[in-house]
């Protein structure tokens, strides 16, 4: 058998696939320019490309496709939030990811595994009635589930009434899901570039040329580029490409950690979190436990991991899975959040005329992806908001028309 | 003192007192208030090896504000220089002084102290505000050769004896919780008044206990403390 | 642990202290519009460099200033807000017509 696997690596007939064009030189001028290539940059020029005709466009990364926070995050699909817009938004997204391997004919491993968020306080148990309420309203399968069901799910979850904070109840989301994060970003840069798209790996924007209001030129560390839009899509680095175009932003950038041990066998089906104990355990397809918690105290744009990050992280998901004890860190990293003061993210015009943001993506923006690249680039081509973004438009901070979802996070921040 | 004095008499108690008379505490009435006298026998010897004892519902209070250092020294008050130092005042009241304007007042074992009731009763200037340090405060006392070593169990800050001169105060995390230590030794006998949030002082008790335990500690009374001076 | 040196109490542990933010002027109370208020509220520099920054310590309740290097988590200096901070500012309720909307 590994003959047959080794002649197949080493046949000329089975050549190694090409996700995307290889860098060429930047032309002087596009239609539009997207300022990072993770999943949403690449998914916005997928979708203008492909259902908008628009395949002048550049995708410019300072570093590697999807390198940046795409890489980085823990990888968790759901759509049992808070509010109204909040909800409706994300489970717009939800519903893309179910077909996303077919839409752009890449396998993006989504696996169904369901969410199970967990209550250790009576506020907490009135929160997540709350979030059921809404969540099943809006055609989200979200339900309170008592500790006996809890005990059904996760059967190796530590239910003992001893425990520093005992688990009183949970909000389980069956839609609940996760994905292949890399395979989402090669995903939508090959269906892209197979379109006209170029993606420019090592091409760092350094400045924003504006005259009269419009953008007209980004400079970048391999020279002008004239365009006729911008998007930005650089999660982790907002602020700072914002201003460059001049426009402030209402983001402090945290670190987040995260670590996996080595793998196990097949031991834990869901995604487990506890906003109270600051930490959210699941199991990945390969067998290792990805144990993910809230933001770093302080601002930082650095990913370096901290001893005292892994020891809270580690005594968290002790507390809720003690058979942990025995398993081996095999990394940890960080990526970094832009948190906003609402825990919404900030999308759509900006005081710019033809300067897009896609921003604000704190913890919240993997599983938005499939919808970002829809809407983003809807709004692109046709220079209308759509509807279900409208509610996050960096101008409702002016007008204290917050969306709060600080409620619904997985871990609290 | 009437012995069979019941812990619930006063309105005034310690969030510990149920602990307390699970381990058999005789309650006495010292002052205004109620306090533990004693558990056990010998503990005058056991505080001076390692003791811990509930000084709760003794009098102590707070002022803070921009007008609050000139008003103490109107009203008589000597503070020290700096802060997180304290000073004894004629009447035995420690003053602890823990910024440019606060300032902690804490009786002694008496259960009364005429300058705390002197302070609470006369009027406020302007940016002087009252804490209820009773209220919103336990109170705490670590005795003994073996304190110092129980402390660094459970505190970054080095409060050994030779590096933290008696009447010096540390506010730092003690057993992860916010605690303001002052160092306040009874005659010879090395001793830490700790100050920390109410809500949580059973947490703290019981870590305490926990850390003790390797150097024989146990609780004590007040009279353990008083017998001590 | 990384240390942080409080004015007040000396060097101690990073966990002992609570970040409170990016330092920036209050506008003047008594004729900023609501959108200023908003700015003031919610927009940061989110500077990536050297900022001044408000830090708590919170087993005294000491508010204090930091400048620290947000790509190095370098800590410049530590100081008293008392020198930004000398006067009490006493707030009365000002009606503007936007917060009559």
């Amino acid at each position: 058998m590994p003959f047959g696997l080794l002649k197949y690596g080493l046949s000329s007939e089975y050549p190694a696939q090409q996700h995307f064009n290889p860098a060429a030189d930047l032309k002087k001028h596009y239609d539009v320019v997207i300022i990072g290539a993770g999943g949403h940059g690449t998914g916005i020029a997928y979708h203008l490309a492909k259902y908008h005709g628009i395949t002048n466009v550049a995708v410019l990364e300072k570093s590697y496709l999807g390198g940046g926070n795409t890489a980085r995050n823990t990888a968790v699909i759901r759509s049992n939030y808070l509010t109204e817009e909040g909800v409706r938004f994300y489970r717009e997204s939800v519903k893309l990811w179910q077909n996303l391997s077919n839409e752009f004919d890449y396998n993006v491993m989504l696996e169904n595994r369901g969410q199970l968020t967990l209550a250790h306080s009576d506020a907490a148990v009135r929160s997540f009635r709350w979030r059921a309420e809404v969540n099943q309203h809006m055609g989200v399968r979200s339900e309170l589930v008592d500790r006996q069901q809890i005990a059904e799910l996760v059967p190796n979850l530590r239910m003992s009434e001893e425990s520093r904070f005992p688990i009183m109840a949970g909000l389980w989301h069956a839609d609940g899901a996760t994905a292949r994060h890399d395979a989402v970003v090669w995903g939508y840069a090959r269906g892209a570039c197979q379109r006209g798209v170029e993606l420019h790996q090592l091409t760092e924007v350094q400045d924003v040329e504006i005259t009269a209001g419009r953008v007209t030129a980004v400079l970048t560390n391999r020279g002008r580029v004239g365009c006729g839009a911008v998007v930005q899509a650089v999660a982790g680095a907002s602020s700072v490409v914002a201003n460059m175009a001049g426009i402030k932003l209402p983001i402090h950038s945290y670190p987040l950690q995260a670590m996996v041990t080595q793998p196990y066998k097949p031991l834990l089906t869901p995604h487990v979190s506890s906003p109270h104990v600051h930490v959210y355990v699941h199991q990945t397809s390969r067998g290792e436990f990805v144990i993910g918690g809230g933001s770093d105290p302080s601002p930082l744009y650095n990913t370096r991991a901290t001893l005292e990050q892994r020891e809270s992280l580690s005594a968290a998901a002790l507390e809720l899975f003690p058979f942990l004890a025995q398993a081996r860190l095999l990394r940890q990293w960080a990526g970094t959040t832009d948190m906003t003061p609402d825990y919404s993210p900030i999308m759509g015009l900006s005081p710019v005329e033809n300067y897009y943001l896609d921003a604000g993506w704190g913890t919240w923006g993997f599983k938005a992806t499939p919808i970002c690249g829809v809407s983003m680039a809807e709004l692109v081509a046709t220079q209308k908001v759509p509807d279900i973004i409208a509610p996050f438009a960096l101008e409702r901070f002016y007008r204290f028309e917050q969306i709060n979802e600080a409620g619904a996070t997985a871990a609290s921040h | 003192m009437d012995p069979s004095i019941s812990p619930t008499q006063t309105s005034r108690r310690s969030s510990l007192y149920r602990r307390h008379s699970q381990l058999n505490a005789e309650f006495h009435s010292f002052g205004e208030t109620i306090a533990v006298h004693h558990y056990g026998s010998d503990e005058t010897t056991q505080a001076q090896n390692l003791g811990l004892a509930d000084l709760s519902t003794l009098p102590r209070v707070g002022f803070k504000g921009a007008g609050a250092l000139a008003w103490a020294e109107q009203c008589g008050v000597h503070f020290p220089q700096q802060p997180n130092w304290a000073s004894k005042q004629p009447d035995g009241t420690l003053v602890a002084r823990l910024s440019s304007s606060e300032l902690l007042m804490i009786g002694d074992y008496s259960g009364h102290s005429p300058l705390i009731d002197r302070l609470a009763a006369a009027d406020r200037p302007e940016r002087v505000y009252p804490l209820p340090r009773a209220d919103s405060h336990s109170w705490l006392a670590l005795c003994g050769s073996h304190a110092p070593d129980t402390l660094a169990k459970v505190c970054a800050v080095d409060l050994r004896p030779q590096h933290f001169e008696n009447g010096r105060i540390a506010q730092t995390s003690l057993a992860k919780i916010n605690a303001i230590i002052l160092r306040s030794d009874i005659g010879n006998l090395t001793n830490y008044a700790i100050f920390s949030d109410s809500s949580s002082v059973e947490y703290l008790w019981d870590s305490l206990l926990d850390a003790m335990a390797e150097h024989l500690g146990s609780p004590v009374g007040l009279q353990a403390l008083i017998d001590n001076r | 642990m990384k240390i942080l040196t409080c004015p007040l109490n000396g060097p101690r542990n990073m966990s002992e202290f609570t970040y409170g933010g990016e330092y920036h002027p209050t506008p003047d109370h008594a004729d900023a519009s609501a959108r200023e208020w908003a700015e003031h509220v919610f927009f940061h520099h989110n500077t990536a460099g050297v900022v001044t920054e408000w830090w708590c310590h919170n087993a005294s309740s000491y508010w204090f200033l930091a400048e620290r290097n947000t790509l190095t988590d370098e800590v410049l200096r530590t100081f008293d807000c008392d020198q930004l901070y000398n006067q009490r500012i006493d707030f009365s309720a000002v009606t503007t017509p936007e917060t009559r909307k």
